[in-house]
């Protein structure tokens, strides 16, 4: 049942929709288009057998699994298919909450290789959010087949994170992909995340609000993001910076023992 | 708890409160719109007796919320926040109807003039944010932003508008609803209209796919702005148009596309500049499935209609 | 120092009225930059393919016929696949129910207890199996298979145009199509309806596509009634014909229905509608195994033999305790009969509907319980026997079968499924209409039938 918390202390504030971390273990969110194959990405990694129609939004609940590389353990939570992070529906909502305030040590964004161009517009925006990524680009075989070819040292070097192709249906590329979510995590692969440019007068506002909200949150890491949202009326970041509970978030990057202690959680489904 | 004094006295106070912000709303639209208000509009607009208005004016101007200039009735400071207020809710009100519920806009009316008296200032802020703050209702009407501020709308009536040029539908007047409903559905605020012909019976509009005939009366409540240049442009097309296989570049989502629609049709890279080809047909013709950046999209006509965009040509594999 | 959120109100204000738009726009020119780099496009014999299959799944004149025949294929398949399997595991069921009775006779249990436990609870899980396993073990993994080529899309895309006119979404006939799995999947997966009004009318009449619980019942009539008009060769074909037949009438009550709540309770026009048609993707067989099996059929199985449980157990006490001089489900029964009659149907019909209601899968193997009474269960080993039970013993005409398959395509969703309405509406109101609403059409559809045939006869 969901009780509504938006008076919380923060930190209880996340502590919805559980997601138990055990000691230590590492958060990976996985995003993605929908019919990008996540629920494929998400199934070949965890093991679990959640079942994937080829239909637009399929994955109606959200699902979280587990996995094990290297002897870390990783959980791994697989958000809505979205096209985009922008607009106020509720899948939307909830991919970009548990991005920003979820705080998953690395995102996996998958990608439709046959598709690239329109599944490029949800990287950039998560790129916005989170430096921590990882591209999966999925379907390598559709490409293939189509005479599509991917070059993905090019696409790497562009967005400034790994890409990785796969072909999840065969577990094609996954080994690769933990081991560059795990290098990723451990800082052996520094991502420099891609940030474009807004058009100038939104540049020029951003850019304003950015400066204003880096001084009320010192440190914080997508002030451009949040600048751009804050323009654009979302509400939940609005509260969130009225209450004081981006400053807690930003606080609490430094000390990940306490962060594992907490209750991860999600909002608005269920 | 059910003291019926208590409730007839709530009631009272509901509808007097009504009363007054359906007085100052009438007057603050007369005043943007460069005419007087006086008794004898507000009773006329209102449907109320002389005597109750007059009533009503002094009531209000005693509570500092009108001042009366002989005849003429007009808004003090407080009268004129309040009234912003009032066609604040009414005009956001409209707007989620339409873009959030798709309430047809022949119907966004009376609900909105139930909702606007109904709405505190607290929730009509959060209505706002939650629509993106919004700059026009879906009549084309400019929404008064929180602080009070009302763009102007430099919009006139298509029948003052010069023959045949390009026009851009800026705003319909919604009253009286019966003329209102004459406008054909096709002809809404972002549409590109030009008048193609006047005479004292018949004002004759092209929306460029077809022609409307629309007597006088009907015809001077659509408003009109001179169109953007991308939009007058007669090479460019509705994707609607364009022949199974022909392929075109996206020039301009219209206004006629709003809310949660036109971000979604955005999010799925319909954006200017992008390249569409129409991809399938259906039993039924609509709707229709369109190629754009590697993704196959259906897409009703309704929506196809409103993506503007130059043609190119037949692929060759059609 | 100034506040941000103050300035960001500030600025928003003085940014272009577009500028949102300009933001997503200049977010695709960089894709589309980056992808321009590292993307190279060969030849595109496998892009014509797909697009050749679609342009022929959606052609004008191909398209719905198309839609047709695969669906009636699905249910041919499945009906003489399944008819062989049905009536082995029956035999076989009851074969073990005999020995097992006789077993625990001879080992001193009570009389009652016997007759409670084999007669009552193993004979309603064993009818359940042997009705219901067969034909979702077949249908399932066919429905799977178009689920995951890509097919659903596809119809969503040639059905949009009605459920506009009912101003209804699209998408909903993917609601549809998943509820011939299990009408609580999809009311569940209406939440790919964004509208919150054409959700909750998806949701409203989701129950009018018959259910995996149901199709055992409209299959058993197919066959019994229609098929043994017809000569053996085609005799599948009709049955299968038959069962599409009332598919069709619950997507035309869906229809109506859909109309009829937009321009009343729910009024309001059609949203926009976006749908992506995702590419043919090859479906994995190992994972479609999997999922119809395990995910699909051992769950609507195991919910369904929950229930069937208890059911046979109240079926046993019911036929087995009397009260001056007949059995309580004989007086039970015709306490209903004056209903059961007036709708075409009869006494026993209805109670097995009341019974059923935890699971819409249990009521055949109820009304046949319950018209067997005490008797042997064994003597029914396949369709031929439920025939001379039903006609001969009790009186059924092809009226009574007519309306019982109008009765189980149109009556109230299951308990499963008005609980999962509830959860998804959260709404009271709308739970109970989506409950009553179907019932009160099955009653007054029934009864208009009835009337208007004995009337004629």
């Amino acid at each position: 049942m969901t009780h509504n918390c938006d008076t919380c202390p923060a930190h209880a504030h996340l502590a919805q929709m559980g997601i138990r971390l055990g000691e230590g273990s590492r958060l990976v969110a996985l995003a993605g288009n929908p019919n990008t194959g996540k629920s494929s990405v998400f199934n070949a990694l965890t093991g679990l057998k959640q079942h994937v129609g080829n239909w637009p939004g399929k994955t109606v609940t959200r699902a979280e699994g587990g996995f094990a590389f290297q002897g870390q353990h990783y959980k791994l939570v697989d958000l809505p298919g979205t096209y985009s992070l922008l607009s106020a529906s509720q899948d939307e909502e909830i991919s970009r909450n548990f991005l920003l305030f979820g705080r998953p040590d690395c995102t996996i964004v998958v990608t439709d290789a046959t598709a690239l161009e329109r599944n490029l517009n949800l990287v950039l925006q998560v790129l916005e959010i989170t430096a921590k990524v990882v591209v999966c680009v999925n379907l390598m075989d559709e490409a293939r087949r189509k005479g599509i070819e991917v070059d993905l040292r090019s696409l790497s070097r562009d967005l400034g994170v790994p890409a990785v192709p796969t072909v999840a249906r065969t577990k094609e590329g996954l080994h690769d992909l933990v081991r560059t979510v795990a290098e990723v995590i451990d800082g052996t692969i520094a991502t420099k995340p891609l940030r474009p440019g807004h058009p100038p007068d939104v540049e020029a506002a951003v850019g304003e609000v950015a400066t204003l909200i880096e001084q009320r949150v010192p440190g914080i890491p997508n002030a451009r993001w949040m600048a751009y949202r804050l323009l654009d009326g979302d509400s939940r970041i609005r509260q969130a910076l009225e209450s004081g509970e981006l400053a807690d978030l930003v606080a609490a990057q430094g000390t990940p023992a306490e962060r594992r202690a907490t209750l991860v959680s999600l909002q608005g489904r269920q | 708890m059910a003291n019926p004094f208590l409730l007839w006295r709530r009631w009272r106070d509901a509808r007097r409160r009504t009363a007054f912000e359906d007085v100052l709303k009438h007057v603050l639209t007369r005043t943007i719109e460069g005419r007087e208000a006086g008794v004898d509009s507000v009773a006329g607009h209102l449907g109320f007796s002389q005597k109750r208005v007059l009533h009503l004016a002094v009531e209000m101007e005693s509570a500092g919320l009108l001042r009366s200039e002989g005849a003429r009735l007009a808004l003090t400071p407080a009268g004129e926040k309040w009234a912003t207020q009032v066609v604040r809710a009414h005009r956001l009100w409209e707007t989620y109807l339409a873009n959030e519920a798709h309430v047809p806009i022949e119907a966004l009316h009376k609900p909105a003039e139930a909702a606007e008296h109904r709405l505190t200032p607290e929730q009509v802020d959060a209505l706002d944010a939650s629509l993106g703050y919004p700059r026009n209702d879906p009549h084309g009407d400019p929404i008064p932003t929180a602080s009070g501020q009302i763009a102007a709308l430099d919009a006139r009536a298509v029948t003052s508008f010069p023959l045949g040029q390009a026009a851009e539908i800026a705003h319909l007047e919604d009253e009286p609803a019966a003329l209102f409903r004459q406008i054909p559905e096709a002809l809404r605020p972002g549409t590109v209209v030009r008048r193609v012909s006047s005479s004292p019976a018949e004002v004759t509009l092209s929306d460029g796919a077809r022609e409307y005939r629309l007597t006088p009366l009907v015809a001077g409540n659509i408003q009109v702005v001179p169109a953007p240049e991308a939009k007058a442009d007669p090479s460019l097309a509705p994707l609607s148009a364009l022949a199974l296989g022909e392929e075109a570049e996206v020039v301009a989502i219209g206004p006629g596309l709003r809310g949660f629609t036109r971000r979604r049709l955005l999010d799925l890279g319909l954006t200017p500049q992008a390249r569409v080809s129409v991809h399938l047909d259906n039993a039924f013709g609509d709707p229709r499935a369109y190629r754009v950046r590697g993704a196959t999209i259906a897409l009703r006509r309704e929506q196809a209609a409103h993506i503007f965009v130059r043609r190119h040509g037949v692929l060759a594999s059609a | 120092m100034t506040d941000p959120i103050a300035r960001a109100d500030q600025l928003r204000a003085s940014l272009p009225a577009g500028f949102r738009d300009q933001v997503v726009e200049s977010l695709y020119e960089e894709a589309h930059r980056i992808a321009g780099r590292s993307v190279k496009t060969g030849e595109n014999r496998r892009i014509d393919f797909d697009q050749r299959i679609d342009r022929l799944v959606t052609s004008p004149i191909f398209g719905l016929p198309l839609m047709l025949v695969l669906i009636t294929g699905v249910f041919w398949l499945t009906i003489i696949g399944s008819n062989y399997p049905s009536q082995m595991l029956a035999t076989s069921f009851f074969w073990l129910e005999d020995k097992l009775v006789a077993w625990s006779a001879a080992a001193g249990a009570p009389a009652w207890l016997t007759g409670f436990v084999w007669n009552g609870v193993y004979r309603g899980l064993a009818w359940v199996v042997a009705v219901m396993l067969p034909p979702m073990a077949i249908f399932f993994p066919m429905f799977t298979i178009l689920e995951d080529l890509g097919y659903l899309p596809r119809v969503g895309y040639n059905m949009d145009w009605l459920f506009r006119k009912a101003g209804a979404h699209g998408k909903q006939s993917l609601t549809m199509a998943m509820g011939f799995g299990c009408n609580a999947a999809g009311v569940i997966s209406t939440r790919i309806i964004d509208s919150p009004r054409e959700r909750l009318i998806a949701i409203l009449t989701n129950n009018f596509v018959p259910c995996n619980g149901r199709f055992p019942t409209l299959i058993m009539l197919a066959t019994i009634f229609v098929a043994a008009q017809f000569p053996p060769a085609v005799a599948s074909v009709a049955a299968a014909g038959s069962v599409v037949g009332v598919v069709l009438l619950g997507v035309l009550f869906t229809l109506v229905v859909s109309a009829v709540l937009s321009r009343t309770v729910l009024r309001g026009e059609a949203s926009a509608f976006t749908l992506e048609l995702p590419p043919y993707r090859r479906p994995s067989i190992l994972r479609i195994l999997y999922t119809s099996l395990i995910d699909r059929t051992i769950f609507v199985l195991g919910r369904a033999m929950l229930t069937a449980a208890p059911a046979g157990a109240v079926i046993w006490i019911l036929g087995n305790i009397d009260w001056q001089g007949a059995s309580l489900a004989r007086h039970a029964a015709n306490f209903l009969q004056p209903l059961g009659h007036a709708i075409g149907l009869d006494g026993v019909i209805l109670l097995a509907y009341v019974i059923a209601i935890p699971a819409n899968e249990i009521v055949v193997p109820t009304m046949l319980m319950v018209y067997l009474g005490t008797g042997m269960m064994s003597d029914v080993t396949g369709y031929d026997d439920i025939r001379r039970i039903l006609v001969e013993e009790n009186g059924w005409s092809l009226l009574t079968a007519v309306n019982l398959m109008l009765f189980s395509l149109l009556h109230n969703p299951c308990a499963t499924t008005i609980l999962t309405m509830w959860r998804e509406t959260r709404s009271t109101r709308w739970t109970f209409i989506g409950a009553l609403m179907p019932l009160a059409i099955a009653f007054a559809v029934t009864f208009t039938v009835a009337t208007v045939v004995r009337l004629l006869l």
